[in-house]
């Protein structure tokens, strides 16, 4: 077991994929193993319950294994697919649980805060994503987080921030695209990498 | 609503804010527009940014082993339907009189984003107590319950248990599961029924 998981070790995430769509269960494990960890974190802070976080995150990797087939390369890289359908189950289930009603906007600020023991190139993509969101205009980034934080639709924020639609649409449009333009600005990749994820 | 508006949700589609009606509607016309596919796959990778941001503390170790064994048994369960009960069959032949016999099935279902298999293993005993074991299956809405039933065969429904759904449940079904009989589950009122109301959300022969 050791050995085949080292040996997948040095595959992309692309050629994990393809492995679990021809049902490689190491390969599966390899990914969970590479994004398990970030899935639960953003579950967690979507639901911010642990028991609802591990549902969201076993929902969304068996959705990730069960539809690698129809994967698209060209659609998306695989760690963006992966922790996509992470979080369509996590807000599908905030949503069901209404565990949002009567939050205050702040609240769905991180609860958790950086913990000591996360690995190096976690907290490298977290410092490097929050320095880009800090540089957003406050009403853009008010928006889109609370949209994907705090699983609000278009039409509960526009009603939540007394704004018509159109400008909610609009604020997350350029927020979004903005924070792309940011983050290009700081390049390295955000996937894994097999040299600085061994501690 | 026109296709104008519905290229105006691609922001929201990539945050997941979109409900479920708009995600559909959504959903169909990028089958059709390539210029919304294309800026989708732009705004999702800068949407899934914002999941780097989150503090990320450490899985309990039973998550991993939770979903590489739930996937495993996926994969027994996706064999198509004629083919499974064949090798059920065998199995059971096999196993004789000791063992325990496992039934699997497995549920498609279309939702708003994709679609949920759901896997059921029912293990028999000698003496007919059986334990079900249910995966895939949404969380019951609050007020709701699932309820299992074993219908014995040309018989009424016995209620047999009440469980939640969510990742893995696990019921020591109530009573004992004939030869012949189906073990089925239905969402129910909190509390369960006496007699299923709802179309099941599986049942499988034993
Ligand atoms: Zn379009």
């Amino acid at each position: 077991m050791r050995n085949v998981t080292r040996e997948l070790a040095h595959l992309s995430d692309e050629a994990l994929v393809a492995l679990m769509a021809r049902s490689e269960q190491q390969a599966l494990a390899e990914l969970y193993d590479r994004y398990g960890r970030a899935a639960f974190g953003l579950a967690l802070r979507v639901l911010r319950d642990e028991t609802l976080a591990e549902d969201a995150v076993q929902d969304g990797f068996l959705a990730v294994w069960r539809t690698a087939a129809r994967f698209i390369p060209e659609q998306g890289k695989a760690s963006t697919w992966i922790l996509t359908l992470v979080h369509r189950r996590a807000v599908d289930l905030v949503r069901r649980e209404q565990r949002r009603r009567g939050d205050t906007l702040d609240e769905v600020a991180d609860p958790v805060g950086g913990s000591v023991d996360e690995v190096a190139w976690l907290r490298l993509q977290r410092e490097r994503v929050q320095a880009a969101l800090r540089r957003l205009p406050d009403r853009e980034r008010e928006a889109i987080e609370l949209a994907y934080y705090g699983g609000f639709t278009q039409s509960e924020l526009a009603e939540r921030l007394g704004q018509p639609i159109g400008t909610i649409k609009s604020r997350m449009f350029t927020g979004l695209a903005r924070l792309r333009e940011l983050l290009e600005e700081t390049a390295p990749e955000m996937t894994w990498t097999p040299e600085t994820s061994t501690t | 609503m026109d296709a104008r508006d519905l290229h105006d949700l691609t922001p929201a589609y990539a945050l997941d804010a979109l409900d479920a009606e708009e995600a559909a509607a959504y959903e169909a016309h990028l089958g059709q527009c390539e210029a919304c596919r294309e800026e989708l796959t732009r705004l999702n990778e800068a949407a899934t940014a914002l999941a780097w941001a989150t503090a990320a503390p450490e899985p309990p170790a039973r998550l991993r082993s939770s979903i590489l064994d739930a996937a495993a048994e996926e994969r027994w369960n996706v064999v198509p339907l004629l083919r499974r009960s064949w090798a059920f069959r065998a199995t059971a032949a096999a196993a004789a009189a000791a063992a325990a016999v496992a039934v699997g099935v497995g549920v498609w279902a279309a939702g708003a984003h994709s679609t949920r298999v759901v896997s059921a293993v029912i293990s028999v005993g000698p003496s007919g107590q059986a334990t079900l074991r249910v995966s895939g299956l949404a969380v019951a809405p609050s007020g709701k319950t699932y309820e299992a039933w074993i219908i014995p065969a040309g018989g009424q429904a016995r209620p047999a248990g009440l469980f939640a759904g969510g990742r893995t449940a696990v019921v020591h079904l109530r009573g004992t599961v004939p030869q012949g009989a189906v073990v089925a589950a239905t969402l129910e009122r909190a509390g369960g029924a006496k007699a299923p109301t709802h179309a099941p959300v599986f049942s499988a022969p034993v």
